[in-house]
């Protein structure tokens, strides 16, 4: 710890102190927060190769105050004069064509100001690659969680009653959920007539075939991963207002709003200028608030009824209308020498996009090139295939792909260490990147303490006493 | 409409609701009282929890109407104008909290366990934080602030005694 850094900390520790008065300002009825101390930022840059000093030391968050105070405002804590509350009645049912959307019955309920279907949508598509996914499905429904239409109404409870009354009718379709079924030519096809397999990748590093061949033994297994949702504690939720000269503003929950912007603007057929995007503190994201999901459908609700309209999703539509993390079914075939070096390693992934592309080719990217390990692998394939299937959408998730192919890897060393009798942690040492390693991206790595790492771990953790 | 009379905070008040209206709904929307949150709706998260006649309660499981005569406690109601409670500087210290939306539960959760056991064990705490869900911070700290904040009003308490 640095001087400089000391003094710092000791001050607002005790500006702060129980029991003593914290300042005040006005008259504010609940502690003012107290006086932001610079954080001692020179002090704590690091030198040229060598530990940042603010490792170690103690910070408290400047917004922790207000978070176990309740003053913390997040969207659902806020509201505007006249605003009404927008639900979104969902398929229900994986694959089927939209004969027909009758509303009347909702639209007619005292306290309902007005019902939208997909066909009120401008630009009825969005997504941050591929343009795939409908704010509210119009001629197909490509997973049960698409929504079908949009009620605005005085409150929530009413904006709930009017779902039922809208009869939508449908002309079933066979579903695909298989995701390795779904990559056959006789697949029924999610989004016709485009190939269910939307993205691929391949990696390819010296003779795979050829280190086969060279290889005392040959290790193949298949490892899967599930679905999973990120569940922030807070729920999507954005309100849409628009002012007298036409111009949108949208309250959101979103992480990335300068995206969702463009998405706006794109979806309402507006210029840029005329959307308006104010980022709310953020009630958890973990990637799974990275783009718009009803704010379109919000907007249009709102331009219709000329009032501010909220849109909070319950807990279970989180789970089946937004993006959820990247199912990926991993063969992993692998050649080693008879001291447990890789010669060779064959990788092939099936990812489970879901309905829709959202960020999959990000996560396909980034899976593929993690799938061989952190391990010095002179012949490597390694090939990656997206595919949509009628579930709910996979999207952007902590690690974007990396923890799947991770535990598939991991797992597969083990279980060589196993079998060749070598002790897992010298297994892992005798393959892991050093500095000036090249990944299997001929990429040449640096500031490379893998194994620094993994020995400080087993000495700290008693890897041989536990053995 | 069904009228409830309830005291918030040390203070009575009234609100005519709809009477499916639950108790978190009337402290967000009739009273302006937004720190705890809607997480799940169904009681499985917490974010709502508030203290009723001494007891901690997920507020979205509970109408107003039966809470109507009894005694609520919420987030706003722990701080004075010149201090924290204990559990809300202890948090803080202990950067207990990140996204800060389980923040208010889980602190009425604490607080609900400190009033009823001065000295709690880990498990004890663990035990009674077990409704509230957290999704940033692995509970660690929040367990640790926990047990801070106990010593703190445990030695407040002493000190009073003498």
């Amino acid at each position: 710890m640095t001087k400089k850094a000391k003094p710092a900390r000791t001050a607002k520790a005790k500006s702060a102190g129980i029991g003593q008065p914290v300042e005040m300002s006005g008259t504010l009825r609940l502690p003012a927060v107290v006086k932001q101390v610079p954080f001692p930022i020179e002090a704590l840059s690091p030198k040229v190769r060598q530990q940042t000093p603010a490792v170690g030391q103690r910070a408290t968050r400047p917004d922790g105050r207000l978070h176990g105070l309740g003053q913390t405002k997040y969207i659902d804590d806020m509201a505007f004069p006249g605003m009404l509350y927008c639900k979104i009645k969902r398929a229900g049912i994986a694959s089927a064509l939209i004969k027909k959307i009758d509303t009347r019955e909702a639209e007619a309920m005292p306290g309902v100001m007005a019902v939208i279907t997909g066909k009120d949508i401008p630009v009825n598509s969005f997504g941050p690659s591929i343009k795939d996914q409908p704010v509210l499905a119009d001629d197909r429904v490509f997973h049960a969680g698409d929504g079908v239409a949009a009620v605005a109404a005085v409150t929530e409870q009413i904006a709930l009653e009017a779902l039922d009354k809208i009869k939508v009718e449908y002309e079933p379709l066979t579903p695909i959920f298989d995701p390795v079924e779904a990559m056959k030519d006789s697949a029924p096809k999610v989004h016709p007539p485009v190939s269910n397999i939307y993205a691929t990748k391949l990696i390819k590093k010296g003779d795979v075939e050829k280190g086969f061949r060279e290889s005392y033994k040959i290790f193949e297994a298949t490892y899967s991963t599930q679905m999973v949702e990120h569940v922030p504690l807070e729920p999507h939720c954005s309100i849409a207002s628009w002012d007298a000269n036409g111009r949108l503003t949208i309250h959101s929950t979103l992480g990335r709003i300068t995206l969702g912007r463009t998405d706006m603007a794109r979806t309402l057929q507006l210029p840029l200028s005329r959307v308006r995007m104010v980022a709310t503190i953020v009630g958890g994201n973990f990637g799974g608030k990275n783009e718009i999901t009803q704010e379109p459908a919000l907007a249009v609700l709102s331009k219709k009824t000329g009032r501010p309209v909220k849109g909070t999703f319950t807990r279970t539509e989180e789970f089946i209308a937004t993006t959820t993390r990247h199912p990926i079914i991993m063969n992993y075939k692998t050649g080693v020498s008879k001291d447990g070096r890789i010669l060779a390693r064959k990788v092939r992934l099936v990812l489970d996009g879901g309905a829709y592309c959202s960020w999959s080719e990000t996560t396909l990217g980034k899976a593929c090139i993690l799938s061989p390990g952190p391990y010095n692998i002179e012949n490597v394939h390694s090939e990656a295939f997206v595919v949509y299937t009628n579930k709910t959408m996979t999207g952007a998730m902590r690690g974007f792909g990396a923890p799947q192919v991770c535990f598939a890897y991991e797992s597969q060393m083990d279980e060589i260490a196993c079998e060749l009798g070598i002790d897992p942690l010298e297994i892992r040492l005798r393959n892991a990147f050093h500095e000036g390693s090249s990944s299997p991206t001929g990429q040449v790595l640096h500031s490379v303490v893998v194994k620094d790492s993994l020995l400080q771990a087993a000495e700290r953790y008693g890897w041989k006493e536990a053995r | 409409m069904t009228d409830v009379t309830l005291k918030i905070n040390g203070e009575t008040r009234s609100a005519a609701v709809p009477p499916e209206t639950t108790l978190l709904k009337m402290l967000r929307e009739s009273f302006s009282l937004t720190g705890a949150k809607l997480g799940c709706d169904v009681g499985d998260c917490g974010a709502c929890t508030v203290i009723v006649d001494g007891l901690p309660v997920n507020s979205c499981l509970m109408l107003a109407g039966q809470a109507d005569g009894r005694e609520v406690l919420t987030i706003e109601g722990l701080a004075t104008p010149d201090h924290l409670h204990p559990i809300q500087k202890t948090f803080e210290d202990c950067a207990s909290l990140q996204c800060g939306f389980c923040g208010p539960g889980v602190i009425m959760s604490s607080k609900a366990l400190l009033d009823a056991n001065p000295n709690p064990s880990v498990a004890e705490i663990r035990d009674a934080l077990a409704g509230n869900l957290c999704r940033c911070t692995g509970y660690t700290k929040m367990i640790e602030a926990v047990q801070q904040a106990a010593q703190v009003m445990r030695s407040a308490k002493s000190k009073r005694a003498a």
